[in-house]
């Protein structure tokens, strides 16, 4: 899922937003919100945040790792590394898995429905003369 | 990194990757270990030698088996598994191995040991060749890991003699 996927969205609930009147309108406020209550997990970590969290989390886990196996080689004791990397892998899930505030810094910013009615839908021009195959 | 059942995925599988590299390489370590075993087995007395009714001969004897196989344990050693074979050879066969007793090790503290035993498993030839018989008595061991490749080895303890005439 890319961008595109949601500015497609924003495209759909603004056409979705044409259809009413303006009396409708003011009484919907909230339909981009729900667009962003049907995206999945509620998505409160923004493009960055993901990248950090990925991030964290490989290092973490490679970190933790090599800890736990020097630990474990130096004290001669597989058990001791297993359990080292058992903490290490819990750690890791409650860093990254959570959507943390600090994944969130910078949030996106979603089109107002006001200013979407200034700006005026782009014309699909219908004299298509030739067929196409439809496009995925 | 979308949605939480996404990275609780990412996270679960690279972990478990992780995992089976670090097992592997604690294997690997298993190499850099050099063990010196040392063993010694004495034969106190020999109980029983008699021809069985289908023609083979049959030896019971008592053991006296001391060894230090601590040099074997690494820390990623699971257990040792140890026995002591009867090896000969007769005309019919090239080589015998005959398993007299085996035991299980599981921590170094026990792999330093001395025990005197009646051989556990019966000692039958193929046929009735065992008069007078030169025979090794030798110490194998298993060394089972915790993860990864088991190592195997085996002292000789040469020059031990059947009596020539049945008891």
């Amino acid at each position: 899922m890319g961008i595109r996927f949601w500015e497609r969205k924003v495209k759909a609930v603004n056409e979705d937003l044409e259809g009413c009147s303006k009396k409708r309108r003011r009484q919907r406020p909230h339909v981009l919100t729900d667009a962003y209550i049907l995206s999945p997990s509620t998505f409160t970590m923004d493009w960055q945040g993901q990248k950090v969290a990925e991030q964290l989390m490989q290092i973490m886990l490679v970190v933790f790792a090599i800890a736990a196996f020097i630990t474990g080689y130096i004290l001669g004791s597989f058990e001791l590394m297993i359990y080292v990397y058992a903490g290490g892998v819990v750690l890791t899930i409650l860093t990254t898995i959570p959507n943390w505030p600090f994944f969130n810094r910078h949030p996106l910013k979603w089109l107002d429905p006001s200013e979407a009615e200034k700006h005026p839908k782009p014309q699909v021009t219908s004299s298509v003369s030739k067929k196409k195959t439809p496009k995925k | 990194m979308h949605s939480f059942s996404f990275r609780a995925n990412a996270l679960l599988t690279f972990s478990l990757t992780i995992l089976a590299l670090m097992c592997a390489m604690a294997s690997l370590t298993d190499n850099f270990n050099s063990p010196s075993p040392t063993a010694t087995v004495q034969i106190l007395n020999v109980n029983r030698f008699q021809k069985k009714a289908s023609g083979d001969d049959e030896v019971g004897i008592s053991l006296d088996i001391s060894a230090d196989l601590q040099s074997l344990f690494t820390w990623n050693t699971k257990q040792v598994f140890v026995f002591l074979a009867a090896e000969y050879s007769t005309p019919k066969n090239s080589l015998n191995q005959v398993s007299l007793w085996d035991g299980i090790i599981p921590a170094k503290e026990d792999a330093k040991f001395s025990i005197k035993t009646k051989n556990k498993y019966r000692f039958i030839d193929q046929g009735s060749n065992l008069r007078g018989r030169d025979f090794n008595l030798t110490l194998h061991w298993h060394v089972m890991p915790k993860t990864g490749k088991m190592f195997a080895d085996k002292l000789v303890l040469p020059g031990f003699r059947l009596p020539e005439s049945y008891r």
